[in-house]
């Protein structure tokens, strides 16, 4: 596998993990992007997105292309040489992120998540229904916050 | 197996409590048991969270099971997302190597996991309890829906990892849907995905993708979309506009299990079922 263009130390860590995922294997044969529901409507380009993966010709501070996934996994289903798109794209994001480069969207459930250990936020109305369907207090114990806390505080997520 | 810790997610718990009322009419009609699973927290879905930290995502789902490994009882999960990541986590941590480093970080908590949780979904609990038994419990058959089947990319996808259908032609949601007395009218032989993944991101192509689905179940001649998974739930109750109701699978066996739509909340849907 050829250079990918990352921050150092970051790098080492990526090309590990996706040397780990054997993207040699991949024939750029193709049959991931036809069934991509994102390709169909101008979405991710599946196919180019692991040879630019492969060959390391990909900017992941700027990349918009790897965000454009929809994660439903029917590339990785389909490759039947067992490369997992979705994966690679998966740790493409995670070292795109450490970049500074994601999506608000993601951000902002990331900060619901740290802070609440929920990625929906609690509302009124959820209140109001679980009363009115008798379903127990939705709570995430102090406790369970702590464990959560010192669990993420040294992954990338912690870094974020 | 009876005595399930019931893991419900964030999204049902927060935003549809009503999905979460049936899932326990239905469970308790049928004689499955259930606990809280109250050191819950979210399961750092596959589609954002772990696209922003992979090994978070495994550290946390890894101190989930560690939980429900402990209290010796398999883990029922309601939601597709919830589903994939506890499923793909407990896969990863079958390899020795990825269990000794994720366990080094669960020792901070003063946590172990030693891979002997289970994790199962509605859908297979459903299909377990058997045809004959199901049947024998409808009160109120459904014959009037002419169902689009929607079982959503991770119940489905991986195959070999989630091992509840196949990965071609599935057919346990349409086994299931069939006990109802609901007529099944589309089952797509590759399951499609149901744009959810970008709401939020890329709302143009989410929304292209959720109009590619509706179009073709109406064309089926379908009146009712019925899905397993509440992330597809929201995406054809909420964002949909062509205006096709859609039933998650709780609702479809307590309606026909006899509850009443005010007792199960159908009133929260957007898109009112007829």
């Amino acid at each position: 596998m050829r250079k990918v263009a990352l921050r150092p130390g970051l790098e080492d860590e990526l090309k590990d993990a996706l040397s780990q995922l054997e993207l040699w294997r991949c024939h750029q044969c193709g049959q991931c992007t036809p069934v991509c529901p994102s390709a169909r409507h101008g979405g991710i380009r599946t196919r180019e997105v692991m040879e630019r993966a492969s060959t390391g010709a990909m900017d992941l501070s700027m990349d918009q292309e790897i965000w454009k996934c929809v994660m439903c996994n029917s590339c990785s289903e389909r490759c039947q040489l067992g490369v997992d798109p979705a994966h690679v794209i998966t740790l493409l994001r995670n070292a795109a992120a450490q970049r500074g480069n994601r999506p608000e969207h993601f951000a902002e459930e990331l900060k619901l998540f740290a802070s609440s250990g929920m990625s929906f936020p609690r509302t009124g109305l959820t209140r109001k229904m679980r009363k009115e369907f008798s379903l127990p207090e939705l709570d995430v114990s102090e406790g369970t916050m702590e464990e959560l806390r010192r669990l993420i505080s040294s992954t990338r997520l912690g870094r974020l | 197996m009876d005595g399930y810790l019931l893991y419900s997610g964030c999204l049902i718990p927060s935003r549809l409590p009503f999905l979460e009322a049936s899932s326990r009419f239905v469970l308790d009609r049928l004689g499955v048991t259930y606990e809280p699973f109250p050191e819950g927290t979210c399961c750092v879905e596959p589609i954002g969270l772990r696209s922003l930290g992979y090994d978070a995502w495994l550290l946390v789902v890894a101190r989930m099971l560690s939980i429900a490994e402990s209290r010796g009882k398999d883990v029922l999960m309601l939601c597709n997302g919830c589903f994939l990541s506890f499923k793909e986590a407990a896969h990863a941590l079958e390899d020795e190597r990825v269990r000794h480093r994720v366990n080094q970080g669960l020792a901070e908590i003063g946590r172990e996991y030693h891979g002997g949780a289970r994790v199962r979904h509605l859908m297979e609990v459903l299909q377990e309890v058997g045809s004959s038994r199901m049947e024998s419990m409808v009160t109120a058959p459904q014959d009037r829906l002419r169902l689009a089947l929607h079982p959503g990319c991770h119940v489905i996808r991986p195959a070999k990892v989630l091992r509840v259908d196949a990965h071609y032609s599935p057919r346990v949601l349409a086994d299931i849907a069939s006990r109802t007395g609901a007529q099944v009218v589309s089952n797509d032989a590759w399951p499609r995905c149901c744009g959810g993944g970008l709401a939020g991101v890329d709302d143009r192509i989410s929304s292209a993708i959720l109009q590619d689905n509706v179009d073709s179940f109406k064309a089926a001649g379908a009146n009712c979309i019925l899905t397993p998974c509440p992330f597809c739930f929201v995406q054809f109750d909420l964002r949909q506009k062509q205006g096709l109701p859609v039933l998650y699978l709780s609702e479809l066996v307590a309606l026909a299990f006899g509850a009443s739509p005010e007792l199960i909340g159908l009133k929260y849907h957007r898109t009112k079922l007829e």
